[in-house]
């Protein structure tokens, strides 16, 4: 018999990197399940060339320069279904592709891998894609409910766009959008679960869009119309809500959530783009070191007492 | 800050009612080893002066090493029996230990016990604070620090209130859970007697709500008597931690740097009030403790320990392992330290001896920080783990002072949360030890 020493303590919690990351991904499963259903088949393949890509490239690079394997933590897996959650199932589908390579490579690994990236790189890849095939990442078509695999669906505008839709189209996804952001009622379930299991607290997706509506409101948007159109709340909950590119503390996160979404209803408003959250949510990230810095440190105990 | 809780915190092992499930409801039953080890350095100071040599014959509660000076104790024999050997020997610590073997003849033959009185009144205050010195008596909640020190309250300072320590937050053990349940009174008469020698008259039992009957047997024990209370607090792991407690139960916070004794309290562990209750009203000297034995062995339980007992005797007093063990803790899981063989003996701040299977307790490979924040949630100190980590790793250690590191209570939240399993607190705690370390060299 031969007992083990080590330093205190020596039982963990379960939520490892890998839990919480499964955990991300099991909850957009019912947005990407609501995305297949709407825009066919087309949309797995989206999401498998995503997955598939996104942990082949992190595999890859971490082999050719003889660096730990990481695949396991399963930060690729939510990484390459993000990027295919992002683009429009009409899209061709070498753009996902595209995606998961420069968001993994370029944006996550060149910069040390998990937790090392300071813009998250679904985001990044996506807004890489956006300047690059404008015209192939806002080919929205209106939702199909078949299986077919081709483009056959008709081009249409977005709501944000110009296209006329009641709330309740907008609240179960019946809109042209891309494939993860068009049904909110599925986001939402998404969002119970991750509550549910610890891995977010509500803090940054309720500010964002609590910060978003109230500037809308002053600004006379139709706020309902904005919250449940667009991507801002697959980006509220799933995008800024990203562990390595937000800030670590509640106090910090507020305000980055704050201004998300300030940012996002500004350029929606101002900008040239009608949609505003991609770059709000990555602007948010370049200020995280900044509110890390400011915001990051609560009172020490027992500091500024008499001894 | 809720009331009667804590800052951050976690609950370990929360599904297994932190392991405390097999052993909360087993009477506390009286082992008698076949051989004790006493090493000189049993407490926090200067290690005592062996006073016995091999082949002598020595009676139950002899003094077989005496105390070192102000900050220091005498070490008594927990059996009667042959002195075998007295010879430095490696224990838990990098440091070799005096220490003397004594062969147990299971005749517990007491040398001659003088009590101070016969009940709390009739007690000289003044004669108090030297008899807990002279009955070995220290912290028996983990930092076996000596408890007459504590109570020598400084010149210039107030103690207002003793609080007595029942949290028991660590996981696994019900030492201090059982010895309310089957001993209130002599906890009450320890804290009477402390607050008697120290002349304060307000004391509190703190206990956490996951031991309803333990409140519930405590408050019977203080009802009637003025100036006691018993205080339940909302279960959270480190609650016991002295800093932790003092701010759950009081509100304040103890200065950076600074005692308990800076915002007027004492706290003292439930078995210590039990010890000072032996030792003035029968004389008895601190010779045997409670101490929980959990994890992998056959029948888990309580015993009453004499101080120096072998573990491995504590694993056969119940029915020997289930499985191979990987790891063997004193203390709890989260704060304890790992035995590094099986015929260590138990010391006085042994309040629970853990047997963990490779399934539980092997170490888990350290991934990158993911910035999940959970670490600044956690902290019961409210610091920032993730950073002084990174701070610890460039070696510097006055750029480590500078971001609180001496603040770190090393209860391991911060490591116990970490999805990434990253290794924050053992590098905190060496940190912490590096820095002292320099700090007494430079003087």
């Amino acid at each position: 018999m031969s007992l083990h020493v080590s330093n205190a303590p020596y039982v963990f919690s379960g939520n490892t990197t890998r839990v919480l990351m499964r955990d991300v991904v099991i909850a957009m499963i019912p947005t990407a399940l609501a995305g297949i259903f709407f825009f066919g088949l087309r949309a797995l393949l989206h999401i498998l060339i995503g997955i598939v890509a996104a942990v082949a490239a992190e595999y890859g690079y971490q082999k050719l320069l003889k660096k730990p394997i990481r695949i396991g933590d399963c930060s690729a897996v939510v990484t390459g279904m993000l990027i295919a959650l992002n683009v429009p199932a009409a899209a061709p589908l070498w753009i996902t592709l595209i995606g998961s390579l420069v968001a993994i490579i370029l944006v996550k690994e060149l910069f040390g891998g998990i937790g090392g990236n300071f813009m998250n790189p679904a985001l990044t890849a996506r807004a890489i894609l956006m300047v690059s095939w404008p015209v192939a990442m806002t080919s929205f078509t209106l939702p199909v409910y078949g299986l077919g695999i081709g483009v056959d669906a008709v081009s249409s505008a977005t709501v944000l766009g110009g296209l006329e839709a009641t709330p309740l189209q907008m609240f179960l996804g019946l809109i042209p959008g891309t494939i993860g952001e068009v049904s909110k009622a599925a986001i939402l379930i998404g969002l119970a679960y991750l509550l549910l299991r610890g891995v977010i607290s509500w803090h940054i997706p309720v500010i964002y869009v609590a910060s978003y509506a109230v500037l809308a409101l002053l600004l006379g948007n139709d706020v309902l119309a904005g919250i449940l159109s667009g991507g801002m709340l697959f980006g509220a909950v799933f995008m800024a809500t990203d562990y390595t590119t937000s800030p670590m503390t509640k106090k910090g996160q507020m305000v980055y959530a704050a201004g998300c979404g300030l940012m996002t209803c500004i350029i929606r408003n101002f900008g040239s783009y009608p949609e505003g959250v991609t770059f709000a949510i990555l602007l948010m990230n370049i200020a995280t070191p900044l509110l890390d810095k400011y915001m990051g440190a609560g009172r020490v105990y027992g500091k500024g007492k008499k001894a | 800050m809720p009331k009667n809780s804590i800052r951050g915190g976690v609950h370990p092992l929360e599904r297994q009612q932190g392991g405390k499930a097999s052993t909360s409801n087993t009477p506390i039953q009286p082992y008698a080893p076949s051989v004790v080890e006493l090493s000189m350095s049993l407490f926090l100071g200067k290690p005592s002066t062996p006073v016995v040599k091999a082949g002598d014959h020595v009676k139950l509660g002899q003094v077989i090493g005496e105390s070192g000076g102000f900050v220091s104790l005498p070490v008594h024999a927990s059996v009667s029996g042959e002195v075998v050997s007295v010879r430095p020997k490696m224990m838990m610590m990098d440091q070799p230990e005096m220490t003397v073997t004594i062969r147990n003849d299971m005749q517990d033959e007491w040398v001659e016990l003088t009590p101070l009185g016969k009940n709390v009144e009739s007690v000289d205050p003044a004669a108090i604070i030297p008899a807990i010195q002279a009955a070995g008596i220290c912290g028996l909640g983990g930092a076996a620090f000596p408890t007459h020190v504590k109570l020598t309250i400084p010149a210039g300072k107030t103690c207002e209130t003793i609080i007595i320590n029942g949290a028991e937050c660590e996981t696994h053990v019900t030492a201090d859970h059982r010895l309310m349940l089957e001993s209130p009174e002599r906890i009450v008469q320890g804290l009477r007697l402390a607050m008697r020698a120290t002349n304060v008259n307000k004391g509190i039992i703190a206990i956490e709500d996951n031991k309803k009957d333990a409140i519930a047997t405590m408050q019977k024990a203080v009802a009637g008597l003025e100036g006691l209370s018993v205080v339940s607090l909302r279960a959270k792991y480190p609650q016991g931690s002295e800093k932790q407690l003092i701010q759950a139960v009081t509100g304040r916070e103890v200065p950076s740097k600074g005692l308990p004794i800076d915002v007027g309290v004492v706290v003292l562990n439930a078995g210590t009030a039990a010890a000072i209750s032996d030792a003035i009203l029968l004389g008895r000297p601190l010779i045997e403790r409670v101490t929980t034995v959990a994890g992998c062995v056959k029948t888990p339980g309580n015993f009453l320990v004499r101080i120096g007992t072998p573990v491995s005797e504590l694993i056969e007093a119940c029915g020997g392992y289930t499985e191979e063990p990987y790891r063997m803790i004193m203390g709890g899981c989260m704060t304890g330290l790992c035995v590094p063989d099986a015929a260590m003996p138990t010391g006085k701040r042994t309040n629970c001896v853990v047997a963990l299977t490779e399934k539980e307790a092997k170490a888990q490979e350290e991934g990158p920080c993911i910035r999940c924040g959970r670490c600044l949630d956690v902290c019961p100190m409210g610091l920032q783990p993730y950073r002084m980590r990174n701070i610890c790793d460039q070696g510097d250690l006055k750029k480590a002072e500078a971001c609180d590191v001496m603040e770190c209570v090393v209860c391991g939240c911060c490591t116990y949360i970490c999805p990434a399993r990253r290794q924050l607190t053992s590098v905190f705690k060496n940190t912490k030890d590096a820095i002292a370390r320099e700090a007494r060299r430079a003087k």
